[in-house]
């Protein structure tokens, strides 16, 4: 399956499918925390933002919602988002219009939430995250009409391996996942294999390597130069 | 002053009366949620806004349009046949219908392509054309030829598209010209010069004013966005490098960037934003540029001043348009007429576009006054001047409420096998009451334009 595109827009759509994953999955985690936090485990967040190298200081959940979204760290929410939004503007004519006009709201809510001068509404955390959900589903609406669909996809299920991978979930799952990303591949280039790039030892391994194999998996599957 | 109320304003406005104008705000929230930007530098800062955008629309009657079309077909026409008869045999100037050194002087004039020839003799692809309508005598005029890279075109297809979901009753009861043609008159018109391969548009990149138009073209009119590094050129051609690694041979560059930034080996060698070896594959014929290298030329306004003659003299007919009544100070008489009446003219910098280097005379102090005849005096090829034409205003829905503000109309005209004008345009108003500056850059706003009969 071959497609007219530049490496840069190709690009642009993988990392728009990561960005987008990365914030749904980091909220998702955010609102679990938050909830432990509150009556459960006072240290939920700080554990929960080691597992992205993030050293969280905070004093209340209400805090602790503050920091981890708008904080001055790398996953801070506003900034992921920006780079989302520049990826999609680059993107744009391959991506559905609403689903377009959904990152750009997206984009405007954190960027207010980023600039709010009062603490986070948590409903503000529940609309991003049905903004979010619209995203996908106007996404998935679309059905698969382009190869271009399948680097937003591809984003999206790198992403979802290396939540997995860092949160130690199921191995058998981040397999079916693992299987999926290969599937993505091989449309894209049927000469590329993850498996074959990824050797079974890896897999002994516990997939300790498994995301530097996709890095290497996708250089070769969005030649930019 | 406002044009006189037709029939067809008054349709409009009994239609208008029965909308909700509650719903008004969802054309900005359409612009913003899909990025409908005009994106500007300012203090070193790069910002990105929204057009400001006016929903009562410019109503220009089927007629009276097709009578505008004549004369921008006419008009074009001979541009076209200017440009190809300045770079080939020049016989305009060696008759003296023009003299060598207007030409010489030009910014946009380019020596280097003397002798050359650009696919099926098509130079002048996509036009804007700028126009008022003079409220002295009712009739366009034209102010303006761009064409080099106008720009304009996405924002009324986007906002017509927008203003059919939000107020169609517009649309079910009035007699509106479609205007949904446009990315399909841009791709006849590059299939017809194409010499074979792909269509990109050329774009300097996301940080560029106009990157919405850019990508939203692209996409309309199915061709692939490119930056200067997604293309490359191998034994004089242009290729197209795909994300896997593949070069695609390409036809046609729509290119939206000034010819001195196309190609760092020929013209600047500090653009970063040119294809290196671009020139040579197009000297080559072995791709097209829409639109061609060199069009500059026709953009300076002391040229514009000859419009009226080369199309006597290309076409052997009187214009159908006319140009605003234009004094070059080149010319003895009227660079005496230029310093008696400097008060009452509109001074313009031949090179500059945008709306910069635009001068009121009825504005100016008498130092001011002194001191730009003076400069004019120094540089007379430097500067053109006009006559004040009062053209009319529009009504606009500003505030909540109706106000009246000078306009003026952007007409695309695309040439390929043939000359086809867009029954659409960017009107442009101004930003305060009494300005007569309606360019972007000058803050200024659009509506839509509606080619309308009974």
């Amino acid at each position: 399956m071959e497609q007219l595109l530049t490496g840069n827009v190709a690009s642009s759509m993988y990392w728009l499918g990561r960005y987008l994953e990365r914030i749904e999955g980091t909220l998702y985690e955010i609102n679990k925390a938050y909830d432990s936090i509150i009556d459960v485990d006072k240290k939920a967040g700080v554990t929960l933002y080691q597992k992205f190298n993030i050293d969280l200081k905070y004093v209340s959940s209400i805090d602790f919602l503050d920091k981890s979204i708008r904080g001055d760290h790398e996953a801070n929410l506003a900034t992921l988002m920006q780079n989302a939004r520049e990826n999609a503007i680059i993107s744009r004519a391959n991506i559905d219009k609403s689903s377009f006009g959904e990152i750009i709201a997206l984009n405007e809510l954190f960027q207010s939430i980023q600039k709010s001068p009062t603490y986070i509404d948590y409903n503000d955390i529940d609309q991003a995250l049905s903004l979010i959900n619209e995203i996908w589903g106007s996404h998935a609406h679309r059905g698969h009409r382009k190869c271009s669909d399948y680097f937003l996809k591809l984003g999206k299920l790198v992403e979802e391996v290396d939540f997995r991978l860092r949160f130690d979930r199921g191995i058998d799952m981040t397999e079916t996942i693992l299987t999926e990303i290969n599937t993505a591949v091989q449309i894209l280039n049927p000469e590329l294999d993850l498996f074959a790039e990824c050797s079974r030892e890896n897999k002994e391994n516990g997939y300790g390597d498994i995301m530097h194999c996709i890095h290497r998996i996708i250089d070769k599957l969005i030649i930019e130069d | 002053m406002l044009e006189k109320t037709t029939d067809l304003h008054r349709r409009f406005w009994d239609i208008f009366a029965q909308q909700d104008r509650q719903k008004i705000s969802e054309f900005q929230t359409y612009m913003d949620k899909f990025a409908v930007n005009f994106n500007l530098y300012k203090d070193g800062n790069f910002i990105e806004q929204s057009l400001p955008f006016d929903i009562i629309p410019r109503i220009i009657p089927k007629q009276e349009f097709s009578k505008m079309e004549k004369g921008l077909i006419q008009r074009v026409t001979a541009l076209n046949l200017f440009l190809e008869d300045l770079y080939t045999d020049a016989k305009i100037v060696k008759e003296g219908i023009i003299p060598q050194e207007f030409v010489d002087s030009a910014s946009g004039y380019l020596k280097e392509f003397v002798g050359f020839s650009p696919s099926k003799k098509v130079r002048t692809h996509i036009n804007g054309i700028d126009l008022v309508k003079d409220s002295a005598d009712d009739e366009w005029v034209i102010l303006e030829d761009n064409l080099r890279v106008p720009s304009g075109a996405s924002y009324p297809l986007s906002i017509r598209d927008t203003y059919r979901k939000i107020y169609p009753d517009f649309f079910e009861n009035l007699k509106i010209e479609p205007i949904k043609n446009y990315p399909k008159i841009i791709t006849d018109a590059m299939e017809y010069v194409n010499t074979g391969g792909i269509n990109v548009v050329l774009t300097p990149g996301r940080f560029n004013s106009a990157y919405y138009e850019h990508s939203y073209l692209a996409e309309e009119i199915g061709a692939q966005l490119v930056r200067a590094h997604e293309l490359v050129v191998i034994d004089k051609k242009v290729y197209f490098k795909n994300y896997n690694g593949k070069k695609i041979l390409v036809g046609s560059i729509y290119k939206r960037l000034d010819d001195e930034f196309i190609d760092p080996k020929f013209f600047n060698p500090e653009s970063l934003i040119g294809v290196p070896g671009l020139i040579e594959a197009y000297l080559a014929g072995n791709v097209a540029l829409m639109n061609a290298v060199g069009n500059g030329v026709s953009d300076d306004k002391g040229i514009y001043y000859f419009v009226p003659k080369m199309i006597e003299y290309y076409l052997g007919e009187t214009p159908i348009l006319k140009n605003a009544p234009t004094y070059i100070p080149y010319f003895k008489e009227d660079m005496d007429y230029v310093m008696k009446n400097m008060e009452k003219l509109v001074i313009k910098d031949v090179a500059e576009a945008g709306g910069y280097g635009v001068l009121f005379g009825h504005s100016m102090t008498q130092q001011q006054i002194k001191d730009l005849k003076t400069m004019v005096k120094a540089e007379p090829r430097r500067f053109i001047a006009q006559e004040l034409i009062e053209f009319y205003d529009e009504k606009c829905y500003l505030n909540n409420k109706l106000e009246d503000r000078k306009a003026d109309f952007r007409a695309y005209v695309v040439m390929g096998e043939d000359v086809k004008v867009w029954n659409c345009g960017l009107t442009r108003y101004a930003l305060e009451a009494g300005n007569y500056l309606v360019n972007s850059s000058q803050g200024g706003g659009f509506k839509d334009t509606w080619v309308m009969e009974l």
